[in-house]
């Protein structure tokens, strides 16, 4: 308990002097830094609000994604406009995408893959916008993304399979008595894998996204730095390659959670074949 | 050496490490996956699919070292 506690300790430290104000920063100054410098003086709103930076960029751009969903959905045409051919476009490609692992019943859980696809590909390509900052850049909403998978992905897996089922399926579906002696074995690896499933969908987006976040802060300052000895108000963009990757990774971080988040639903569906070798051809 | 010194070179060079693993790990996956496609274009689909799951999790080894890097760079004063 001792270890683990320090160990969380550190992790908030390392984590908040990451994203903290005060202290060495490590990310692009955003709008509400911004804010906080011109516009808001009171110390105390202005901390508060970069403290919470992050939930509010995750707010404002889920409301965005809201006004758009609405704006494509509402007086459709038969003959679609501009905007309403790249929506269903996204939606037949995720559909294809998420049903061509899953198979046709996969259909049901479109709406949920697709919304955290469409989701994360927000938050990731926030933090490539001046002003913006990617929201998946703090360790707490990919966990809480990652969290709503792992509950989502247990609660198909509970209602697929019965409760019966679904212990045994953790148990790994024993039928031999072979396979019934190892399940002492099993049941605390396959309880572990399924914890370590969301540790590392969360870990994962947020490395990648800070990682990302950090470089472009690295090559933006060192574009300040290189003219700093004539006083120049701009610097050199050097980070503009950078943000060409920057576009590359944010969307296949967003593509690699909701595949993998496809695959963990799909563990926990109950398969039809039933005996192994043939499960192990798909 | 003190522990600050220590970790300013271990770092670098764990998280050198971890990408000389994972950068390894990603040429054996990506090129028998291009290989793969090269021999069966029809089957481009599911070999992408099935490519970008493993690159994500051999990705994964290379993300935790860097998360372990930011954990200890608290302690470098």
């Amino acid at each position: 308990m001792h270890i683990l506690e320090r160990l969380m300790s550190n992790f908030g430290q390392g984590v908040f002097k990451l994203t903290s104000g005060d202290g060495e920063v490590y990310e692009l100054p955003n709008l509400i830094t911004l804010l906080n410098r011109w516009v808001i003086k009171d110390p105390t709103v202005a901390s508060f609000l970069h403290q919470w930076e992050g939930i509010i960029y995750a707010l404002f751009i889920a409301a965005l994604i809201i006004f758009l969903a609405k704006r494509a959905s509402t007086n459709m045409q038969l003959i679609p406009g501009r905007f309403q051919s790249v929506a269903e476009m996204l939606i037949e490609w995720l559909d294809d995408f998420i049903c061509g692992i899953l198979g046709p019943a996969g259909k049901k859980h479109v709406p949920f893959l697709g919304t955290l696809f469409i989701y994360i590909l927000f938050m990731n390509l926030s933090g490539v916008l001046p002003a913006g900052k990617s929201p998946t850049a703090s360790p707490n909403t990919t966990l809480a993304l990652a969290l709503s998978v792992f509950l989502y992905a247990n609660f198909i897996g509970l209602k697929e399979n019965g409760p019966v089922g679904y212990v045994k399926h953790l148990m790994g579906s024993p039928q031999s008595a072979v396979e019934w002696a190892f399940v002492p074995i099993m049941l605390p690896i396959h309880i572990l894998g399924e914890i370590a499933k969301p540790v590392s969908l969360a870990l994962r987006l947020f490395g990648n996204v800070t990682g990302e976040d950090v470089l472009l802060f690295a090559f933006c300052s060192l574009g300040v730095a290189a003219l700093s000895f004539m006083d120049s108000p701009v610097g050199i963009p050097f980070q503009t390659p950078f943000i060409l990757l920057a576009f590359l990774t944010s969307t296949i971080q967003a593509l690699v959670f909701t595949l993998l988040s496809t695959i963990y639903i799909l563990l926990w569906l109950p398969h039809d074949h039933g005996d192994h070798g043939e499960a192990g051809q798909h | 050496m003190d522990a600050s010194t220590a970790l300013g070179i271990s770092l670098p060079i764990g998280l050198g490490l971890a990408a000389i693993g994972s950068g390894i790990g990603f040429s054996r996956a990506i090129g028998s996956a291009m290989e793969a496609i090269g021999r069966q274009p029809e089957a481009s689909g599911k070999i992408q699919t099935a490519m970008i799951i493993g690159a994500g999790l051999i990705e994964a080894l290379t993300i935790y070292a860097f998360v372990t890097v930011f954990l200890l760079m608290g302690k470098i004063h």
